[in-house]
């Protein structure tokens, strides 16, 4: 890809970087845009949730014995929605689905935001140290890399998830979710580094021997002004790209762990745990199903087109129509 | 010991035996039996009756090592007879024994020490020969085979046959017949011995109601010609009226009829159909999905495991289903244990007692469906022993909570006992769990009701087949736990649990300064042979652990289960809380 992209539209393009314009062509594509409501809807109501939870009056953690009837089950139609509870109860407690579901906003995100800053940045550096040292060290990173994509990743992570839980409790991380997180956290970043690695070593190969990086050299530029001031700018799209592209990977994930059994552990709401509550009240409390399946659906769904819109906007040789 | 199958994942349940009387509990209608499904209603003999289950396998078909209440009664039914059996009937009537290989239910002396049974004619095995008393001490002496039956099953004989302690891996000087010396093996045949048809039993304890002993499996006979030592467990050799042609664990088991099986010599069992086949390792939501839909081979099917708590609506709220479900107690007390070394401030302990709500956590459990709320350890269906116990001043009778009275506990506490006030009222108390669905939400529930207390408990999930080999090491402050006596004596529950020794007691109640008393009372309960006299002992210790609140008792549970239209004599029997696997008929 060209540093800056000249070849572009009619507008006056002068004088703007890659990510100025790109952001310009990004907010030509109406998906795109939805999108990214779509998903600063889900970043604001996890950063939020305490306070939403207490404007709609929806407490996760409350029990309500009188929205279930003696079995346990929802006395209502629909899981028992109501203005009390928008979303239904749950099965056996009465829990408030909608506060549980925005409670569970927020682990998604959490895992998915950290899980990808942990895994790009050490993506990228690697990257970068083996794009520009090459030799031996390049060969050493590339091969762990391997090593590490050569793994059965979700097998690993479910099979050490109770031993390395344990492990890393008797180090001192506190007991419980603490260590859980912590666990996926790290499995994540050890799993997931390689492809921004390879991705940013690729780039730099090819950047290094581009005529401004040699000019900058032949003034006698340190590495790290090389890094920051010549190389990083022009990678900036497509780690964004990669960002967007991987997050939501990351929160099905968390969905998947929990829904395993090997994620966060009750009374803390997730929608992985509340995935896998609800599949045993298909047949009784159908609604429930849908309910952190639509979500996970509408998020990762959002994500994926953000990360496809941005994309299309930072990448102009893909030349797709805009919709 | 019986464990919870709520724990175990294995269904287990326990074997009861109530001298009739009623324990005033529990629902007694028709229901209870199954409607039409429990009656001989146009049974046509023949046909293959369908056992539909989540386990991967039997949790072990060695007699030996059978120690699970529905398995030791579908085994028993079918390929393993024993010199006693249980009476196959439905309801209260299903409680006593009869015999079975033997003539009569044994004679014993005047110190209840030595009991002798003789051997029936025409009581043969799979390939025609005859059961010898020889094949049944040969049997039990199993038991003693640690390297064979691991201690899997009931250890009866290690405990009452008169063999003198030694260093064997169960106290015992006899090692089982693998590795016995001669003079070792002579031991236990003066235990056991055979005198052509008649086999002697020589206890060191008096046992009065040895005649249920001999109906566990673990004291059946198994041939010595055909025994594969631990292998044995994949096909044991038939003296019933089935046997076993194949055996799959994770697939199935087909189990035949066994031509020479003499039924002239078998006043217990009335086999009905031809063919049983066990289907392994089925999803739970599907058996339930499959027995509702009732189509094809699934109308002469039965289900091993229950149905799961969220079906119960459907199932019960459905009248055109009222012959086919049963429904009743399973024999299992659950109940939460404290830490009494840890929480050692009976208001504290009170407190928590009086603030849970365990409307709630039978509520999230399926509702009234799943149990009644406990007031003893032990069963109601031990009706010999249970008595409802006074428990805690101020304790709701409907299960919710009675936050004043547990406030007030509380604040006393602040006085007694300030450093377990202040552990509990501050960082919080551990809570030892299984990590299981059920659990995800009930510790939600005690999480709730404790905070509304002014108690802080710290959620500890635990892996639940590593449980009690967790808690046995490493205790929290308080722990949950479900129990079955597996006999008609309280012995099975209260020493177990509470005592000296007791090998599942995690209470730490020996710390408790009325543990002496209480203990001291226990062993003179153990060796009391006046069993009313007992039977009151059992009764004023389940008083003095509830006055102690050393833990509290939960629910005595209940199961439900679903039989598909064709299957009749489906009855719940009562000593092992399953159908009586072998009699079950089909009809059309």
């Amino acid at each position: 890809m060209e540093p800056v992209d000249t070849r572009d539209d009619s507008m006056d393009s002068a004088g703007l970087s890659p990510w100025q314009l790109g952001m310009r062509r990004f907010r030509k594509g109406r998906l795109g845009v939805i999108a990214f409501w779509v998903v600063f809807f889900f970043v604001f109501v996890a950063i939020f949730a305490p306070i939403i939870v207490r404007l709609l009056n929806v407490d996760p953690y409350a029990l309500d014995r009188n929205s279930i009837n003696d079995f346990g089950l929802p006395k209502g139609p629909l899981g028992s929605m109501s203005w009390n509870h928008p979303l239904g109860v749950e099965p056996g407690t009465g829990r408030d689905i909608l506060g549980r579901l925005i409670y569970g906003t927020r682990i998604s995100l959490l895992i998915g935001a950290v899980g990808t800053l942990l895994s790009t940045g050490v993506g990228v550096i690697l990257g970068m140290v083996a794009g520009l040292r090459r030799g031996w060290i390049d060969s050493f990173i590339s091969r762990i890399g391997d090593v590490a994509l050569a793994f059965p990743s979700l097998l690993l992570i479910i099979a050490l998830a109770n031993p390395m839980t344990q492990r890393l409790e008797s180090w001192g991380v506190p007991r419980g979710n603490t260590a859980k997180l912590t666990y996926i956290l790290a499995i994540l970043t050890i799993f997931g580094w390689v492809y921004m690695a390879r991705l940013v070593r690729g780039q730099v190969l090819s950047l290094r021997e581009r005529d401004f990086v040699e000019a900058a050299r032949s003034f006698g530029a340190g590495t790290c002004h090389l890094v920051f001031k010549q190389l990083l700018p022009n990678l900036w799209p497509q780690i964004i790209i990669f960002v967007a592209m991987s997050l939501p990977g990351y929160v099905a994930l968390e969905a998947t762990l929990s829904f395993l059994g090997v994620g966060l552990q009750a009374p803390t709401a997730s929608w992985g745990i509340m995935l896998g509550d609800s599949v045993r009240y298909y047949r009784t409390d159908t609604a429930y199903l849908f309910i952190p399946g639509g979500a996970l659906l509408l998020l990762v769904l959002g994500f994926n087109l953000l990360a496809d819109g941005l994309r299309d906007a930072f990448d102009p040789r893909s030349d797709r129509q805009q919709l | 010991m019986k464990r919870n199958r709520i724990i175990a994942a294995i269904a287990t349940a326990a074997i009861l035996i109530s001298a009739c009387g009623g324990s005033g509990n529990g629902t007694t209608s028709g229901e209870e039996s199954g409607g039409r499904s429990a009656t001989a209603d146009g049974i046509k003999d023949g046909g293959t009756l369908y056992v539909l289950t989540f386990q991967e396998g039997a949790s072990n078909l060695d007699p030996q090592r059978v120690y699970t209440g529905a398995e030791l009664g579908a085994y028993g039914s079918t390929y393993a007879r024993t010199l006693t059996s249980y009476v196959p009937a439905a309801g209260k009537d299903g409680a006593g024994v009869e015999p079975d290989m033997a003539t009569d239910l044994g004679t014993h002396s005047d110190d209840l020490k030595t009991w002798s049974f003789t051997l029936r004619d025409g009581v043969t095995w799979e390939d025609g020969t005859d059961v010898t008393c020889g094949d049944i001490a040969y049997g039990i002496s199993r038991t003693f085979a640690a390297e064979v039956t691991a201690g899997e099953g009931p250890m009866y004989a290690t405990t009452y046959l008169d063999i003198p302690e030694g260093d064997s891996d169960f106290g015992s000087a006899y090692p089982g017949p693998w590795l016995a010396t001669a003079d070792q093996q002579a031991l236990f045949d003066k235990a056991v011995a055979c005198d052509g048809k008649t086999i002697t039993f020589s206890l060191k304890v008096p046992v009065a109601d040895f005649a249920y002993t001999v109906s566990l499996l673990a004291f059946g006979p198994v041939p010595k010609a055909q025994d594969t030592a631990d292998q044995y467990a994949l096909k044991p050799f038939s003296n019933g009226p089935f046997k076993i042609e194949s055996y799959e664990p994770g697939k199935e088991m087909v189990m035949v009829r066994n031509e020479n099986w003499n039924p002239e010599s078998d006043p217990v069992r009335k086999p009905h159909v031809d063919k049983i086949i066990w289907q392994y390792g089925l999803d739970e939501a599907v058996i339930d999905e499959r027995m509702l839909a009732d189509s094809g081979d699934d109308k002469n099917a039965i289900v091993y495991g229950g149905i799961q708590a969220e079906n119960l609506q459907t199932v019960f709220g459905d009248d055109s289903l009222k012959d086919r479900r049963t429904d009743g107690f399973d024999g299992f007390v659950s109940y939460t244990m404290f830490n009494n070394e840890t929480v050692n401030c009976i208001e504290v302990r009170q407190a928590i007692w009086l603030g849970l709500d365990r409307e709630a956590l039978r509520t999230a459990a399926g509702g009234p469906f799943t149990g009644e709320f406990a007031k003893s350890f032990v069963a109601p269906l031990l009706a010999t022993d249970y008595a409802p116990a006074k428990l805690v001043d101020g304790l709701n009778e409907d299960g919710t909570p009675n936050l004043e009275a547990a406030k007030a506990a509380l604040e006393k506490a602040k006085t007694s006992c300030p450093d377990v006030y202040a552990k509990a009222t501050g960082d919080g108390l551990r809570f030892d769990h299984p990590d299981s669905d059920a659990w995800k939400k009930n510790i939600a529930i005690w999480i709730d009701s404790m905070k509304a207390v002014g108690v802080t408990i710290i959620d500890n999930p635990i892996e639940p087949s590593k449980y009690y080999a967790t808690i046995n090491g490493d205790r929290g402050d308080i722990m949950r736990s479900g129990w079955a006596a597996d006999w008609a004596n309280a012995s099975t529950v209260i020493p177990e649990l509470f005592g000296k020794g007791g090998g599942f007691n995690y209470t730490n109640n020996e710390s408790d300064p009325n543990f002496a008393a209480f203990d001291e009372k226990v062993q003179s309960a153990k060796a009391e042979t006046d069993r009313a006299k007992q039977a009151t002992l059992w009764k004023e210790l389940n008083q003095t652990i509830i006055d102690n609140v050393w833990a509290i008792p939960g629910s005595a549970t209940k199961s439900q289960n679903l039989v598909g239209s064709n299957v009749r004599l489906g009855y719940q029997w009562l000593p092992f809380g399953w159908y009586n696997l072998g009699a079950i008929g089909l009809a059309g």
